[in-house]
């Protein structure tokens, strides 16, 4: 059975590109564009690995981080957060809330399904 | 789906982003220097440079960093946004607009745009405190953080005394392939200290079938003893570190960490815990500790959802409720209620294609209408009745679907204002009303040009220098207002200013020195104004760079009347002028009234028709073209007569002709058929462009008998109507001057 990833950005575009990288390597995809409409989404769905962004109108990554981190379903579900560099802060507040890694923007799919095969496989 | 059409939804983000972002540094100026409003500016350029990386597009990525960067510094604080910055801003986002529209179109930069972002870039340089130059000075900074951070785990060891570091290498499969092998970094990390323990992880080897003998399935863990710093050993994988999981764990690392290691890696918790135990960088004791609080926290913090699954397994309360409950506890209480507008992108040329076939729809049900008529039949009729009402419907909710909203277009001129404002030295506020007034976006598109050239006008010539103003008693700043709202299945577009207004002497001193009117002419200073459409009369004294010479009102004209609508001028000496401009809502399909002169169909908008009557039936003005409809002299023109239409072949009886009479802004006039029909809802169809020069045709129409129908332009003929009468009643007036 594959494997589901969902990615959370603000940016239809990006998650196009993201969501074409990862379906070509196997995984199913669902896309959110804010932390509140992935908590909405994850409703007891099957999510393997959650990507998303920190800046996000709405709810922001850090924000959703925690909440999901509170869903007994989905705690131990790993999380990737897509940042800016130097924003050390963020990775740290992040990591605090429970993110799994980080990728910096901007990255190329490649640099993405890297990071995603070492948490999990398709 | 594929990267193109992931492509068009970047540029169309991008846009809408940098729309976004105009319009957050505008409240920025206006002194709305909210969190939300910062962050709303930051974004945009975030979210493009995160999506213009993803498809490559690297200038786009250079030029948006800086710029995202010192935005992050502003968010947090470190710089302050003066006026001077809010300008430099602005130009920022269009030159980023720029670069996106050169991808978009498939065209290279140009030098010159190279350039001026490399100007821009310096001047963004300035306010970055350090200046410091793109990407790889911040990598730089990060590298240096992640040191300095580095160096303070590591601050607790005893310096010069060799002791032990964890290292858990995953080195990435392609190692091999890539000409490394894991054995050389482990002999090479022999030679810093010693390796007291080496654990071979054979976890992810494969089946034989599958196992591939140039990846890399092994992983290992390894202790060294050794008196190099952390930097030392981070060398020996400087080749393999992009590629490769290593982590490397000082000396006398917390039990924690130890912890949080195990889990972070792949492999079981169990497995990696025994080898560390085993290298005694932890006791069995503390491991087991450390696992098994974490393990009754699980237990713990997964309660409400065990207990949740088993009542729903045991049919004890639907499984509604427990999921409603579920739901809830997922909730958070910040979560506000979703007011987001849920819409979706779709292309343009879709709905254009939607709303022609519905044209298509729209005529078949008038053509089974007509046959279900000559049936004669009661149900069928019926039938009939009830499907055109849904098709009624659906071209309404079709139409609706392409309307938008004014604002956007309103909200695109508080740059233009602000800009024009800043260059003439001259302070205006720009009022909006209306801006929830919906408009097909067909209009819009077209609006913008003619929208823009008159608010120009307004800012140049209109408003006055504040010098001017304060002579003349007025606030220094002037004010122009947008407003827009619906009448009468119009649309009313108004432009004002509380300027001067215009100088009614000095047009019609330009237009007597032009030879546009007799000098003796009396004229209304309605008709004066309106001289100002009239193609070169320009009354500026001074020629800027905004407003051009003589071009342009005229040309504002004949575009708003290729959009079957019309423009007013409205001036008061000293208090100020209005431009009110009135469109018809949607261009595609209009309700329209059916004549026919000489066996020739013709559509009359329905919008513009007042009234029919026999025009026999109506006191004629003795030779001349008019009739005087209740005191009121309406002109009138014969359709069979401008259009020189050949009369039938038999004449089957003497038909008697019908006035219908039509308005169009202020004016009126009669138009002379022979049939009335009736009304029908026609579709238009643009005439080809070889005959879109044609006066008094706006477009054709299939009528539901598969005739073809002319659909008139009204404004036109009415302009024809009185212009002829006008010319004839001055003929007749020098008849009455010379005796005969």
């Amino acid at each position: 059975m594959g494997k589901t990833i969902m990615i959370v950005d603000d940016s239809a575009s990006l998650r196009q590109v993201v969501a074409i990288a990862l379906k070509g390597a196997g995984y199913d995809v669902v896309e959110a564009q804010n932390g509140q409409d992935a908590l909405s989404k994850l409703d007891g769905k099957k999510i393997n690995l959650i990507i998303s962004d920190v800046n996000m109108p709405v709810m922001d990554g850090i924000s959703m981080v925690k909440e999901v981190k509170k869903l007994p379903a989905y705690k131990f579900t790993p999380i990737i957060m897509l940042t800016t560099e130097g924003a050390d802060d963020k990775k740290k507040e992040g990591q605090a809330a429970g993110a799994k890694a980080w990728i910096v923007k901007p990255f190329q799919p490649e640099q993405m399904l890297k990071a995603v095969s070492m948490l999990i496989a398709p | 789906m594929s990267m193109e059409s992931a492509l068009q939804t970047f540029y169309a983000e991008a846009e809408e982003l940098l729309h976004n972002m105009e319009a957050a540094l505008l409240r920025l100026e206006d002194g709305e220097a909210d969190s939300e409003t910062m962050n709303e500016i930051f974004r945009a350029a975030h979210t493009i440079k995160g999506s213009a990386g993803l498809f490559g597009l690297h200038a786009i990525v250079g030029f948006t960093h800086v710029v995202e960067n010192l935005l992050d510094r502003a968010r947090a604080g470190t710089v302050i946004i003066d006026t001077h910055l809010q300008g430099v801003l602005l130009r920022c986002r269009d030159h980023m607009a720029a670069l996106v529209a050169d991808v978009a179109n498939g065209r290279d930069s140009t030098p010159d745009l190279l350039q001026s972002g490399d100007l821009l870039l310096r001047e963004l340089m300035a306010y970055l405190e350090a200046p410091r130059s793109d990407a790889v000075a911040a990598d730089a900074s990060e590298t240096e953080q992640a040191a300095a951070a580095a160096a303070q785990d590591d601050a607790n060891i005893p310096p010069g005394r060799a002791d032990t570091w964890h290292l858990s290498l995953r080195l990435g499969p392609d190692v091999l392939r890539n000409g490394m092998d894991p054995l050389s970094f482990i002999r090479f990390l022999g030679t810093l200290g010693e390796i007291t323990q080496l654990v071979t992880l054979d976890d992810h080897l494969p089946d034989l079938e599958s196992y591939d003998a140039e990846t890399l399935y092994l992983a290992f863990e390894i202790d060294l003893r050794t008196d190099a710093g952390r930097a030392e050993i981070e060398d020996v994988f400087t080749f393999v570190r992009d590629d490769s999981d290593i982590r490397i764990l000082p000396p006398y690392t917390k039990v924690e960490e130890y912890i949080q290691l195990i889990h972070s890696l792949p492999e079981g918790n169990q497995r990696l815990g025994e080898i560390l135990i085993q290298s005694g960088a932890l006791t069995r004791d503390s491991l087991e500790r450390a696992l098994t609080t974490q393990a009754i926290i699980n237990q713990q913090e997964q309660k409400p959802q065990l207990l949740g699954e088993i009542l729903a397994v045991q049919q004890a309360i639907p499984n509604e409720v427990v999921s409603a409950a579920l739901e809830r506890q997922k909730k958070s209480p910040e979560r506000k209620p979703a007011a987001e507008a849920r819409t979706i992108r779709v292309d343009a040329e879709k709905l254009d294609h939607l709303i022609n076939l519905i044209g298509e729809l729209v005529i078949s049900r008038q053509r089974v209408d007509l046959l279900a008529a000559q049936t004669g039949s009661g149900p069928l009729l019926e039938a009939v009745a009830a499907l055109g009402g849904f098709t009624e419907h659906i071209r309404d909710a079709a139409l609706t679907l392409r309307m938008v909203q004014i604002g956007d277009t309103f909200q695109r001129f508080r740059r233009i204002v602000r800009d024009t404002a800043h260059e003439l030295g001259k302070s205006i506020d720009l009022e909006i009303s209306g801006a929830e007034t919906e408009l097909d976006r067909s209009m819009v598109e077209k609006l913008t040009d003619p929208l823009t050239h008159i608010v120009r006008n307004a800012l140049d010539h209109g408003i006055e220098s504040v010098e001017t103003r304060r002579e003349r008693g007025k606030s220094d700043t002037g004010t122009l207002r947008l407003s827009a709202y619906h009448d009468a299945g119009n649309i009313v577009i108004e432009i004002s200013d509380d300027g001067g207004g215009l100088n009614v002497e000095k047009i019609r001193a330009k237009a007597v020195a032009n030879g546009l009117i007799d000098p003796n002419l009396e004229l209304s200073s309605y008709d004066l104004h309106q001289l100002i459409f009239h193609p070169g009369l320009s009354t500026a004294e001074k020629v800027t760079d905004l407003s051009g010479r003589g071009v342009g009102m005229d040309v504002v004209k004949r575009n708003i009347e290729a959009l079957q609508g019309g423009i007013d001028i409205e001036s008061t000496p000293g208090e100020g002028t209005l431009f009110r401009i009135r469109l018809p809502l949607t261009l595609a399909i209009i309700d329209g009234f059916h004549v026919a002169a000489r066996n020739t169909q013709f559509i009359i908008p329905q919008t513009t028709v007042l009234e029919c009557m026999d025009l026999a039936s109506l006191p004629a003005v003795k030779g001349r073209n008019c009739v005087n409809l209740r005191g009121e002299p309406i002109p009138f023109i014969r359709l069979s007569d401008i259009f020189a239409l050949a009369p039938a072949a038999f004449a089957v009886q003497d038909v008697r002709e019908k006035l219908v009479v039509v308005q169009f802004g202020n004016e009126r006039a009669g138009i002379v058929v022979e049939h009335l029909y009736g009304e029908v809802q026609t579709v238009v169809k643009p005439l080809s462009p070889i005959f879109q020069a044609l006066k008094g045709v706006g477009g054709s129409s299939l009528l539901g008998s598969g005739d073809i129908a002319f659909i008139l332009d009204i404004p036109q003929l009415i302009e024809l109507a009185i212009l002829r009468e006008a010319r004839q009643a001055a003929q007749a007036g020098r008849k009455q001057e010379q005796p005969l």
